[in-house]
């Protein structure tokens, strides 16, 4: 008798783990970040790191770019576009050159393991009044094939990913 | 020997011919560039190829499918640049890579010398654009020229040829911040 209720007992017990487990995962899970229909991009700055203006433009493009080809946001605004003012919810993607190092497209194609060109960029993300509502800080770089310019194009691959995951509003949810 | 006029006078006019077609092919060559555009221009491919005139206040990237122009007032920005590239590149380039005994890199070796040129301009509704184009070694700065005579902005001012600089260490030096 003693020991079926053991038995009962531990029974008990795992089930009641085995219940909990899912509740601790879903609250274990990150907080929903607010979705939005629309982004504006601002033109990356770079004031403490030098960086040439074909990077600058080149990540700046590129980011409007892969945002675009992503999908999920109604509109992508550029810098400056007054129709921006006029969207109820919006973010502000400010991205800042952290980080840049230029390197060699003939030192990657001749040696393969030096010449990499890299560039740290800290994206933040804001509401309309400039509230932060996420910061990352991102990295492109291109190690074997491809010019120097290709780094870019693998930062905004990486940005425009991270602004999809966290902002783009999912079918049925 | 005496030649006959009608001779002497087609003699004179196939000069006056020439003449003037090497003057009209010299002034094409001084305001159309060849060059790729890399990025940036709305409604052109990446990496195409076409021809760029500054001409009426406009500065006119013509492609074989399309014909972009932006009113050089617009243009918020010009720098230039240089880089270099492969001399044998592209599809043909990238087969290289395979060939054997490394010939491939040692390939890479031999390089040809690029100028780029990078504006920025705004559209009608206030968006900021940027463009970059890439071209051979010493075409970019005399467009610039054109550019900012005609009402671009620049935030580093033209090169004075005139002050006996030479143009290829100008060009290395100005690499905008």
């Amino acid at each position: 008798m003693k020991r079926s209720i053991q038995v009962f007992g531990l029974c008990l017990l795992l089930l009641s783990i085995s219940l909990a487990i899912p509740k601790w995962r879903v609250k274990a899970a990150p907080p929903p970040v607010s979705k939005v229909s629309a982004i504006q991009v601002l033109m990356i700055q770079s004031d403490e790191i030098k960086l040439p203006a074909e990077f600058q433009i080149s990540l700046y493009e590129n980011l409007i770019q892969q945002l675009e080809k992503k999908g999920g946001f109604q509109d992508v605004y550029r810098d400056g576009d007054k129709n921006a003012a006029g969207a109820s919810d919006l973010v502000v993607l400010h991205g800042t050159v952290r980080g840049f190092k230029k390197g060699s497209e003939m030192a990657r194609q001749v040696t393969t393991v030096t010449g990499k060109t890299s560039i740290d960029v800290h994206c933040q993300f804001t509401d309309k009044d400039g509230k932060s509502l996420l910061e990352r800080d991102l990295n492109g770089k291109v190690m074997f094939f491809g010019g120097n310019l290709r780094a870019t194009l693998d930062f905004a691959k990486k940005a425009a990913k991270l602004a999809h995951d966290n902002f783009v509003a999912k079918l049925g949810s | 020997m005496r030649w006959p006029s009608w001779k002497v006078s087609v003699m004179f006019l196939l000069l006056l011919f020439s003449a003037l077609a090497g003057l009209s092919f010299a002034q094409q060559a001084a305001d159309s560039v060849n060059v790729v555009q890399v990025v940036g221009l709305s409604g052109v491919k990446e990496h195409a190829k076409g021809t760029l005139t500054v001409e009426n206040g406009n500065l006119q990237f013509v492609h074989s499918k399309a014909k972009v122009a932006v009113a050089t007032t617009a243009i918020q920005d010009v720098v230039t640049g240089n880089d270099s590239q492969r001399m044998i590149h592209g599809f043909v380039g990238t087969l290289t890579m395979f060939a054997p005994y490394e010939s491939g890199r040692f390939l890479s070796l031999f390089r040809s010398k690029l100028d780029t040129l990078t504006i920025k301009y705004h559209d009608s509704d206030g968006g900021l654009h940027g463009a970059i184009f890439m071209m051979v070694m010493g075409k970019a700065e005399p467009l610039k020229k054109l550019l900012v005579a005609q009402g671009a902005h620049t935030s580093i001012p033209v090169q004075d040829s005139s002050s006996g600089s030479n143009p290829k260490t100008d060009l290395a030096k100005e690499q905008k911040p």
